[in-house]
């Protein structure tokens, strides 16, 4: 297919051609059209010379006629006869010679005319004079003065051609110089037009050979850093020409090999060479399917270099048709070592963690079942001596299974609180649309006692409905009341608000990074004893706690399960306080609209 | 057989949880009568035995040496002589997985061992004074773990 720049060029040698032999056949008829001018002129020369030629001779043969007249001597008539003749080859000369225009050809009749009288009335003269040659006779005399008149007319006749002759030539010259005036200035035209596509056609050429030297280094270029990028990637490239069944390797092929480039031949054969032997089989047939449907998926083979290291690669390739049908497989092999060993790192790890997991369940089960089962027994023990053994315990005594028992019931919250937390972390999660009210009001009914014993009041805002693990949820709205309700004001009953608003992300400092656009922000804002600002973080650390365990009772497990739940929900929680005035917790949970 | 008397079973590995368990009764003044079992296959010998009174409430423990309190049960609800007995699965632990699968097995009540002798005695005449015959009617995964 030709490319427009090439229609270009044609089209240009095209006009170009046409133009040349537009001038060539102006130029020819306006040579042509020279000459003839020119023969015009030639012509009219010796028209004129004939003509005088024609007078003069008649003249000649007037003094001839004279002589004979007056001599009666016939040697006269010669010179008269010789003159005769002379005029009739004038006659015929001046045929060709007259411009066939204007009347031109009536006027030469005209005057052939009045020659031929002219002549009837010498021969008339002759007849006369043969009886007396002495006498002039009348008669003779009459001829005489006749022949005197045909002359004139005959001069008249001749001045007459002439006039016209000039004029017609003269016409004729007008004609042509005005021809000739314009065609140089048609034929410079021709010529600047000429130029003009052929200069362009010079430009084009031009720069299209820049451009192709332009792609030619870019080609070049192209080749260089492909090769660079095959070398950095650890990556080649290869070409199969299916027609001649011929391969080409690129450099980097080689180096994949373990060898230096080019260093053999391109074959199935020499390639196959260093391919692992447990893996020729199936990269064989593989081959063998690319050959016969055109087309390699990604096949994963090893290669062993001649120092024994072991290579892991990969192949692809796809088929391509050029625009002439010739078929060419482009593939591309890559040294895909480090994912293979990364992807087993990976494995390893994994199963590490699966381990690791599994120790951990096994904790968990052992903390909930054996480590509680001798404190249940301890703590039941108590109670028989308690009441069994009543009355026969000192007071002292009974202070120590008083303190033993605290003790161990502190022990016990410790392993429940601990258990919750390995819980939040490892349990399974399933996040389902939930409504957030009903998860607080179930908060709140499992806190009932102890809201009732503080005479607590809770003011809550509408909690929107979202994905999450609704039990964890639940056990972060338990936390933050109970924690509320723990470090209330002595003698101050205990409010706590509880407030939800949607907020733009980018608006809120801590959020303002985050993925998600929306975040809902719950705050759970009470007007308990408080805590210094300094602590904010400190208190969410696990077993962290900021006063004594005499003062209140405590764990210090409570919130920081509450940052591991909010954590799991890919929320922050930001604690805020004010000793003596209150504490507020505040939730941010991102959510999609 | 004396109809009078309550007949009562408990499988259980724990001396201690043994002897809380026979304090108890005792201490509740109800007539009954406990047969002690250390392990699961002493039960299902017994239970499986000839001539053998079959207990009116079984209590299983879960985790015993040789055979756990999960197999006992399933073998139990597998024979056809033995599968109305009502059963109470008495456990340390109350994880939802144990619940779940004793639920699933045909259990009728979990009972969390309590820590305190009082609770453990309240928890027992609740049992002991509940018609399993006609609660089983009843029975949903929601109260089959017992709260007092």
């Amino acid at each position: 297919m030709p490319t427009p720049s090439s229609r270009y060029l044609r089209t240009a040698f095209l006009v170009g051609l046409f133009v040349i032999l537009c001038i060539g056949g102006f130029m020819y008829k306006h040579i042509s059209e020279l000459s003839q001018t020119s023969q015009e002129v030639e012509d009219n020369y010796e028209l004129r010379s004939e003509l005088e030629l024609l007078i003069s001779n008649l003249k000649d043969a007037e003094i001839g006629q004279r002589g004979y007249l007056l001599t009666s001597d016939s040697l006269f008539l010669n010179p008269y006869q010789e003159s005769l003749n002379k005029i009739q080859n004038n006659l015929t000369a001046l045929d060709t010679l007259i411009i066939p225009k204007g009347g031109q050809v009536e006027k030469l009749k005209v005057l052939k005319v009045d020659i031929a009288k002219r002549f009837e009335n010498f021969d008339k003269s002759f007849t006369l004079t043969n009886e007396d040659n002495t006498i002039l006779t009348q008669e003779l005399l009459f001829s005489l003065h006749e022949g005197e008149i045909r002359m004139d007319r005959i001069r008249e006749d001749i001045i007459e051609m002439l006039r016209l002759e000039q004029s017609l030539l003269t016409e004729h010259q007008k004609i042509n110089e005005k021809k000739i005036g314009l065609t140089p200035l048609f034929f410079y035209g021709l010529l600047i037009v000429t130029l003009v596509i052929l200069l362009l056609a010079y430009l084009k050429m031009t720069s299209d050979l820049r451009a192709l030297k332009e792609s030619n280094t870019e080609l070049d270029v192209f080749e260089k850093l492909t090769k660079q990028s095959e070398i950095v990637s650890d990556s080649s490239t290869w070409v199969w020409y299916i027609e001649e069944n011929e391969f080409e390797f690129s450099d980097n092929l080689y180096r994949l090999v373990g060898e230096e480039p080019q260093s053999f031949e391109p074959t199935l054969e020499n390639f196959y060479k260093y391919v692992h032997e447990e893996d020729l089989d199936n990269l064989g047939q593989q081959v063998n399917t690319m050959m016969r449907e055109e087309e390699l998926p990604f096949t994963n083979f090893r290669v062993v270099h001649k120092d024994g290291t072991i290579r892991h690669l990969k192949a692809f390739s796809k088929l391509m048709d050029d625009a002439q049908g010739v078929k060419t497989m482009l593939g591309v092999t890559v040294d895909a070592t480090n994912e293979v060993e990364n992807y087993r790192i990976i494995e390893q790890r994994n199963q590490e963690l699966e381990r690791t997991n599994k120790e951990l369940s096994a904790f968990n089960y052992v903390a909930s079942h054996d480590l509680q089962e001798p404190l249940r027994k301890i703590q039941t023990f108590l109670s028989r001596l308690e009441s069994k053994e009543k009355d026969r315990i000192s007071e002292s005594g009974k202070d120590y299974i008083q303190r033993m028992k605290s003790a161990s019931a502190r022990m016990r919250m410790l392993i429940e609180d601990l258990l919750q937390y390995s819980r939040t972390n490892t349990s399974e999660k399933e996040y389902i649309k939930t409504n957030m009210n009903m998860l607080l009001e179930d908060a709140q009914a499992e806190l009932f006692d102890s809201i009732e014993e503080k005479q607590a009041k809770i003011i809550c805002d509408e909690l929107p409905t979202m994905d999450v693990v609704s039990f964890q949820i639940q056990q972060l709205f338990i936390n933050l009341i109970s924690n509320s309700l723990k470090y209330s004001r002595e003698g101050v009953p205990p409010i706590i608000e509880i407030t939800h608003q949607e907020v733009l992300s980018r608006e809120v400092n801590q959020i303002k990074n985050s993925l998600y656009k929306y975040h809902h922000k719950i705050t759970f804002k009470d007007n308990g004893i408080g805590f210094d600002q300094v602590y904010a973080d400190k208190i969410f650390l696990l077993f962290n706690r900021l006063h004594g365990k005499s003062e209140y009772s405590g764990t210090g497990i409570g919130l920081a399960i509450c940052k591991k739940i909010v954590e799991n929900h890919k929320g922050i929680i930001i604690a805020k306080g004010e000793p003596n005035i209150g504490a507020t917790f505040t939730i941010y949970l991102p959510f999609l609209k | 057989m004396n109809s009078d008397y309550i007949n009562i079973a408990l499988a259980d590995d724990d001396e201690d949880d043994r002897l809380f368990f026979t304090e108890a009764f005792e201490e509740l003044k109800i007539k009954s009568k406990v047969l002690l079992f250390k392990d699961g296959v002493e039960l299902m010998e017994y239970l499986n035995g000839a001539d053998r009174t079959l207990p009116n409430l079984l209590f299983l423990d879960l985790n015993m040496p040789k055979k756990s309190g999960l197999e006992c049960l399933k073998e139990i609800k597998d024979t056809k002589q033995l599968r109305d007995m009502a059963i109470a699965i008495y456990s340390t632990s109350a994880s939802e997985e144990d619940i779940e699968n004793t639920f699933v097995k045909g259990a009728n009540v979990y009972i969390k061992k309590p820590n305190d002798f009082e609770k453990l005695k309240k928890v027992l005449s609740e049992v002991v004074t509940t018609n399993w015959q006609y609660h089983t009617s009843g029975l949903n995964k929601d109260n089959f773990l017992l709260r007092l």
